[in-house]
């Protein structure tokens, strides 16, 4: 009987331990990541930035760039290039976004103008507050 | 205390009968076998599937643009997501294996005679749902190897005129693999088959209970022959009862189960993920070698061979007819194989013809 | 029963045989090809410079060009040359754009429609101003070829190019300057492909390597040593932070595999235990 009671007992362990070898995996899994993405925000005068001209921010590790546009008011997008990563530059002349690696062109919109880019940049959220500019 | 809750069930549910007619007096045939376990380690196999679906639907997205993304988050960037992933790939590969090694038991031991032709016929529906399961399945990571898969076999139905094409635009909600067929792919994995499995698994379980469990031809002296003009369950009075000697061997082999799973998971985590299943999916762009998943490669190789694709399919056809109503074609009374040498040469051609058409599929 | 349906099976299948010559097309277009199989583009560029017609020298340029990396990033004919590589009729005219093979003077642009990092860097260059001067000075193809053209790497700089026009000790100096860049790039390709063949998907890493990579090697193009000395700081600082990424997934990869290998045991375990117990009940 002793054998009986050992291999019992045994068993019970090891399925307790299995049962809370899932458990916790199951409550991480399922528990929100704590305090959300690294920085939340990223804020700009708007000084900072003339009719026309551009700002490179980089926001959660994403090299991008702020656009104040004539006529059409401001925007955040990626400047990684969606074609294989380079990041795009702002051509003031031509009022585009333009990629020195393969001359991927984008608009002011981050729309595919031409090149090999296949899907448009995507773009950051902003919001003005007052004379600041708030990225996230 | 736990005997204040056992009266408090028993005076409402009849516990102890309960307990005494499904458990201590549910009696198995002496001669049973550890083989007779797989029908058990299927269903817990399913469970599994079931619970780490339920999981990987929590932060799954079933949308084009953001389906390979969302598995890929999955599994770097969600705790413990890779754990849950794992399990379910691993899973429904060994799940049909499972499968598998019932049906070959049960075939083996001639467990499919009258009067147990209609579990047969539920058994057979049921591997046709597992293996939809794993078809739809299959799409949703959309990968390139998902997409093209998954565009082979939705192009098979166009062999058979008039109505092909009209079934594989149902199939894929279109012309071509895209959202749509995402989408309905989807929801049958999701919402419409798991239904139809329970219901099947219920249907098949009932008729196990009501008629019995059936013991194997060998072992014991010839049962008595039958003709079955009536119903009598079939019960064993001098057979061990279910608990705890049969569940101790259901247990061994659902840990056994267990490990395999979790041996693959360590060892070969990419087993089964060729580098065509970690890139995502590119309609423009044609892999080089397109293969569905190893439980069809023996089907799709015996399509690829034959010339007349329209006869491909009707073959196939008429071969998963044979299988679905086989107890309608073996008649004979005889259960033990050892004594049907014909049947016996049959089974054996059959299944190392299926292994080497599995195999010459794969290159 | 048996019979009702075997019969029924025969009757299905025996049309089947008939239907073989359902229609004449239908049975060549579909029922004799593969299941599956490449989307074949047509273009009339390779058709006709693949011929016999074709003088052997223009014969060549289909092959050497199917061996470059533009041909693996299906850049075609066109994309270069112009033209247009649907209709053989007018595949050549000047309406469809097209623009023929470069003079020395004009390589530079030619390549340059695509390349605009580059050109802009070249054209400031020694190399750029020597080629606008005399017409002669190394061009792109000089140093990459025509067709076959591959993908770039630090044994372009050799003593049998750099050495037609100069002596070699001016390139040799440029490819120290560029050599622990260009070894930390070889270590973190190396560090990418370990990471697919561990099944992880990879494509932010290889982005993140192509873009410092491809700027790195555009700056070369300046031919101007102490500007890549200057910066050799800035890209070594980024591949380092590429390379710790790396290291951290493998070592993520590791504490996995641990885990699952201790839920192995658990199995195993409870396996034999089981099989244990049963034994002991029922000897």
């Amino acid at each position: 009987m002793k054998r009986r009671s050992f291999l019992k007992l045994a068993l019970a362990f090891l399925g307790t331990t299995s049962l809370a070898a899932f458990v916790y995996p199951i409550f991480r899994y399922l528990a929100p990541s704590a305090g959300g993405e690294r920085s939340n925000t990223l804020s700009i005068a708007k000084r900072d930035i003339p009719l026309g001209e551009a700002k490179e921010i980089v926001f959660n590790n994403i090299p991008a760039v702020v656009l104040n546009r004539p006529g059409k008011g401001l925007i955040a997008v990626s400047r990684v290039c969606t074609h294989l990563g380079c990041l795009v530059q702002y051509d003031r002349e031509n009022k585009r976004l333009l990629c020195p690696c393969h001359a991927g062109v984008y608009d002011l919109e981050g729309n595919i103008v031409s090149g090999p880019p296949p899907k448009p940049l995507p773009k950051l959220p902003l919001r003005v507050e007052g004379e600041t500019i708030v990225i996230g | 205390m736990w005997e204040r809750l056992n009266n408090w069930l028993e005076v409402r549910i009849g516990v102890d009968d309960l307990i005494r007619s499904q458990v201590s007096e549910y009696r198995v045939p002496k001669n049973i076998n550890i083989f007779y376990t797989f029908g058990f380690v299927a269903a817990v196999g399913y469970l599994i599937q079931v619970l780490s679906g339920i999981m990987l639907l929590i932060y799954y997205v079933p949308h084009p643009d953001h389906a390979f993304r969302s598995v890929q988050d999955i599994m770097l960037k969600v705790p413990y997501g890779w754990l849950f992933r794992q399990m379910h790939v691993m899973g429904s590969n060994l799940m049909i294996a499972a499968i598998g090694l019932h049906m070959l038991t049960v075939f083996v031991m001639g467990n499919y005679k009258r009067p147990r032709e209609l579990t047969w016929i539920g058994g057979a529906l049921l591997l046709f749902v597992t293996i939809a399961f794993g078809f739809s399945g299959y799409l949703l990571p959309w990968t390139q190897l998902s997409y093209w898969a998954t565009t082979v076999v939705t192009s098979i139905p166009t062999a058979v005129p008039v109505v092909g094409d009209f079934v594989a635009r149902i199939l894929r909600g279109g012309d071509q693999v895209t959202g749509a067929t995402l989408s309905r792919f989807f929801a049958f994995h999701v919402s419409i088959l798991p239904p139809l499995f329970l219901l099947l698994a219920g249907f098949h379980l009932f008729l196990v209970k009501r008629i019995g469990i059936s013991a194997t031809p060998f072992g014991l002296p010839a049962e008595e022959k039958r003709p079955w003009t009536e119903y009598h369950k079939k019960s064993h009075v001098d057979g061990y009862p279910y608990y705890p000697r049969f569940f101790q061997m259901d247990m061994l082999m659902v840990m056994v189960y267990l490990a395999v799973m979790f041996f693959l998971i360590t060892f070969l985590p990419n087993i089964f993920f060729p580098a065509d299943a970690t890139i995502p999916a590119d309609p423009f762009k044609t892999p080089v070698s397109v293969r569905p998943e190893w439980y069809l490669l023996a089907q799709y190789q015996l399509l690829k061979i034959i010339p007349n694709k329209f006869l491909g399919v009707i073959i196939q056809l008429a071969l998963f007819a044979v299988f679905l109503l086989w107890p309608f074609f073996d008649t004979e009374k005889e259960k033990n194989i050892m004594k049907r040498p014909m049947l016996r040469v049959l089974f054996l051609f059959a299944f190392i013809l299926w292994v080497i058409l599995m195999f010459w599929g794969r290159s | 029963m048996r019979r009702l349906v075997l019969s029924v099976l025969i009757v299905v299948v025996l049309p089947s045989f008939a239907a073989g010559g359902y229609k004449e097309d239908f049975a060549r277009e579909f029922l004799s090809k593969t299941w599956v199989g490449e989307r074949i583009e047509e273009n009339a560029c390779i058709d006709c410079h693949s011929s016999e017609q074709m003088k052997p020298a223009f014969q060549e340029i289909p092959d050497e060009w199917r061996k470059s990396w533009h041909a693996q990033n299906n850049i075609s004919c066109s994309d270069c040359h112009g033209g247009d590589p649907k209709d053989p009729s007018v595949s050549m005219t000047h309406q469809r754009g097209f623009v023929g093979t470069p003079s020395a003077r004009q390589v530079p642009e030619f390549c340059g429609k695509c390349h605009i990092g580059i050109l802009k860097n070249y054209q400031e260059s020694g190399h750029g101003k020597s080629l606008r001067a005399s017409g002669k000075g190394p061009h792109c193809v000089v140093c990459h070829g025509s067709h076959n053209i591959q993908r770039a790497n630090i044994e372009i700089i050799n003593e049998q190019r750099c050495g037609k026009c100069h002596s070699y000790d001016r390139a040799m100096v440029m490819k120290q300057a560029l050599f622990l860049v260009e070894k930390k790039i070889g270590v973190i390709e190396d560090g990418v492909r370990a990471l697919r063949r561990a099944g992880v998907y990879s494509a932010e890493q290889e982005r993140a390597l192509f873009n410092t990579e491809v700027e790195f090697r555009t700056l070369f193009h300046t031919v101007d040593v102490s500007l890549v000395n200057q910066r050799t700081g800035d890209f070594t600082r980024k591949l380092a932070v590429l390379e710790k990424d790396i290291q951290d997934i493998f070592a993520e990869l590791r504490s996995r595999r641990n885990f699952s290998a201790f839920l192995l045991l658990l199995f195993g375990g409870m396996a034999v235990l089981i099989y244990l117990l049963h034994r002991t009940d029922h000897q």
